[in-house]
């Protein structure tokens, strides 16, 4: 697996808001935070964690680092994950939402150029239960296990983590790829990454209305995903945002799926049924749900 | 956030994009002092669109003309908005019409370029027709030419309107948008190009580092107006409905989620609203309690609601903290209307949070699809 309790990681944006709730928790789990980076407050500490101005500093005090969690201003994300991809982090945990979306783009760019993993931004990050902790999840949701969870939510995952885990199902790995419509890495990537991993032997994709991802997802499942999944799509009730705007405008929008108008429950709940990905009602029928997958792969 | 016209076209000038000369009217007088020489186009300032068809756009040879269609203009709801001002606009013969367009594109991650030589009105109609163009590494003008070629233009065409459409790249660029398009852009006989009509989506993200944005954005009106509440506090989000059961929650995911199983349940939702998530700069986990505080006054407006079903998961903050904004609230509204209480919880110090609500006789469950049964059967007795 990419992240472990051997894995060693910096908190850029330790003491803004996010940081300093999460930070102190991660340190509490387990994770090895081995620096913070908060411009302008270098030579402090944080929790007993060693705080620097810059990136480069903290590599060259504390050593090699294997993962950030970037955590500041959303404004101030593009340029924190560029210094970090600077100094030569490949593997990169946006906690932050409201990034601009061009921002993203840009960072996109040079992740894709430089082999850079980039999960998030409005994302509540990875967790390995046992192992690490990258962001927000309630450790105490959590077990080890065989269930490797993937989500665009925040909360939801909380919620199926707690309910997988209430059942008996532990969790091989949870990551939230990020609510915003500009997101780093995608369902397929960790669906790759998961068919891959020995822990994972069942996968749950947690999903909800609005954009492609889901459907795409599916599509890669039944071309390329031999482990079972299950999928369950929040959203089948929530009334569609009207489109306004120009003749025009709502071709663009349809074109490059701005609006809810694509991405219906029904085309993902579709795409999966094509793939032949049981889909689960309700967050509580999960459970259920892996434990016949997990049945018939035994 | 999406701008008018006018706003869009002062933004298109400053870039280059050859615009018609026009003037903004707010009142039918103010044609009195019109600089445009007649014939003029008067065309409505409202955000949505088929103003054409709903007698939004108005030709006029003179000022006595122009003064009645003004009036009748302003009188006039399109899709239940009035405009505020009228844009006159001088007339303009195209020879043809294209349509361009630059958006960010969900599934690749990228701007997009879109164009088609089948601008227009019913430019809904050629949809499959439309070419597009990936700007997958940083831009070059060559992915306007490419895009230009791809709709089938040639000759000096192909520098002209590709000039367009870099420059509509540089704007989208520059000023962090979401979508800028003209349609049409006309052609001339002579092969000159105007933008005669044009639309902008700002991204909300971003607006705060754009004050000419952000000053555009002050001038409209409120489109978070609802029913039970002026304006709501930053971050939530709230979708009203003419059910029972009001919907609190946070995480916009957690909250769909929640409504799934209302409904699933046989309860019909008054509205749900969405105090926000985790993962805000402006609004951190920290703030939780207090935003679950003034959820709950803002659902309790709802003179429909019988029952309020919250649904907090809660990662950075404690149960107890939670439940002491909720009893702060209960213990405020004592006097009259107020809505029965279902609280659903999961977190950490959940017994702490269970002892505070049962003192007060509040229902808290820990089990998510026991909180919705009960939440919906409370919503259907007599009594509640």
């Amino acid at each position: 697996m990419l992240f472990s309790a051997a894995s060693r990681v910096l908190i850029q944006g330790i003491t803004d808001p996010l940081g300093k709730v999460y930070a102190p928790l991660m340190q509490q789990y387990g994770t090895q935070i081995v620096a913070g980076v908060a411009s302008g407050q270098g030579d402090t500490n944080f929790h007993g964690i060693p705080v620097f101005d810059l990136v480069e500093q903290a590599i060259a005090t504390v050593g090699q680092v294997d993962t950030t969690v970037i955590c500041g201003h959303p404004y101030m994300v593009l340029d924190a994950a560029l210094e970090a991809i600077a100094a030569g982090i490949r593997h990169l945990v946006l906690l932050t939402d409201g990034v601009p979306p061009l921002d993203m783009v840009r960072l996109l760019r040079k992740a894709e150029a430089t082999e850079t993993l980039v999960v998030g931004p409005n994302s509540p990050g990875i967790i390995v239960p046992g192992e690490i902790l990258l962001g927000t999840h309630p450790p105490d949701f959590y077990a080890p296990g065989p269930v490797g969870l993937i989500s665009r939510s925040g909360t939801l995952t909380y919620e199926v983590a707690l309910q997988l885990t209430q059942a008996g199902f532990g969790q091989s790995i949870a990551v939230g790829i990020g609510g915003d419509r500009i997101v780093g890495s995608s369902f397929q990537q960790w669906l790759q990454i998961l068919e891959e991993d020995e822990a994972t032997q069942v996968i749950v994709l947690v999903g909800e209305i609005g954009g492609d991802s889901e459907e795409n997802a599916a599509r890669y499942i039944a071309e390329a995903i031999d482990k079972p999944v299950v999928a369950y799509i929040a959203g089948r009730t929530a009334p569609l945002e009207p489109v306004m705007g120009h003749a025009g405008a709502i071709i663009a929008a349809l074109v490059a799926d701005l609006s809810t108008e694509i991405g219906t429950f029904e085309s993902k709940l579709a795409a999966f049924k094509a793939a032949q990905v049981p889909v689960a009602d309700r967050p509580s029928q999960i459970p259920d749900l892996v434990k016949k997958a997990l049945q018939k792969v035994s | 956030m999406d701008l008018l016209e006018y706003q869009a076209k002062n933004l298109f000038q400053q870039m280059g994009i050859p615009v018609l000369p026009s003037q903004q009217i707010s009142q039918p007088k103010d044609l009195k002092g019109l600089k445009i020489p007649y014939p003029i186009v008067l065309k409505s300032q409202v955000y949505t669109g088929g103003r054409s068809k709903a007698g939004g756009i108005r030709f006029v040879e003179n000022t006595i003309d122009a003064v009645a269609a003004a009036q009748a203009i302003f009188h006039l709801p399109i899709m239940g908005q009035y405009p505020e001002v009228l844009l006159a606009e001088a007339r303009y013969q195209p020879e043809r019409e294209l349509y361009l367009a630059v958006v960010l594109d969900r599934s690749s991650r990228r701007p997009l370029l879109l164009g088609s030589q089948e601008g227009g009105v019913e430019v809904e109609s050629v949809v499959g027709q439309m070419q597009q163009v990936i700007v997958d590494q940083e831009f070059s003008p060559f992915y306007a030419r490419r895009l230009v070629l791809k709709m089938g233009l040639r000759g000096e065409l192909i520098q002209t309107v590709s000039s367009v459409v870099e420059k509509m790249y540089r704007l989208f660029l520059e000023k962090d948008l979401d979508l800028v398009e003209i349609n049409p852009l006309a052609v001339s006989a002579r092969g000159e190009v105007m933008a005669l009509d044009g639309k902008i989506i700002a991204n909300n993200d971003a607006l705060a580092r754009h004050p000419d944005l952000t000053a555009l954005c002050s001038q409209q009106p409120l489109s978070n107006r609802t029913r039970i509440t002026g304006a709501l506090p930053a971050g939530m989000n709230l979708v009203e409905l003419d059910g029972s059961i009001g919907i609190l929650c946070n995480g916009g995911a957690l909250t769909m989620a929640t409504l799934d199983l209302v409904y699933k349940a046989g309860g019909k939702p008054a509205n749900y609203l969405n105090v926000g998530g985790e993962f805000s700069h402006h609004l951190p986990p920290n703030t939780l309690p207090e935003r679950v505080r003034q959820g709950l006054e803002v659902l309790g407006r709802d003179r429909g609601t019988k029952v309020v079903l919250l649904n907090i998961v809660c990662g950075g903050v404690g149960c107890d903290d939670v439940t002491e904004a909720i009893a702060a609230h209960w213990r405020r509204r004592s006097v009259g209307h107020r809505p029965v209480l279902m609280v659903r919880l999961a977190g950490s110090r959940f017994d702490a949070a269970h002892e505070i609500l049962r003192g007060l006789e509040i229902g808290v469950v820990h089990d998510l699809d026991e909180a919705i049964a009960q939440a919906v059967s409370l919503s259907k007795s007599k009594v509640a």
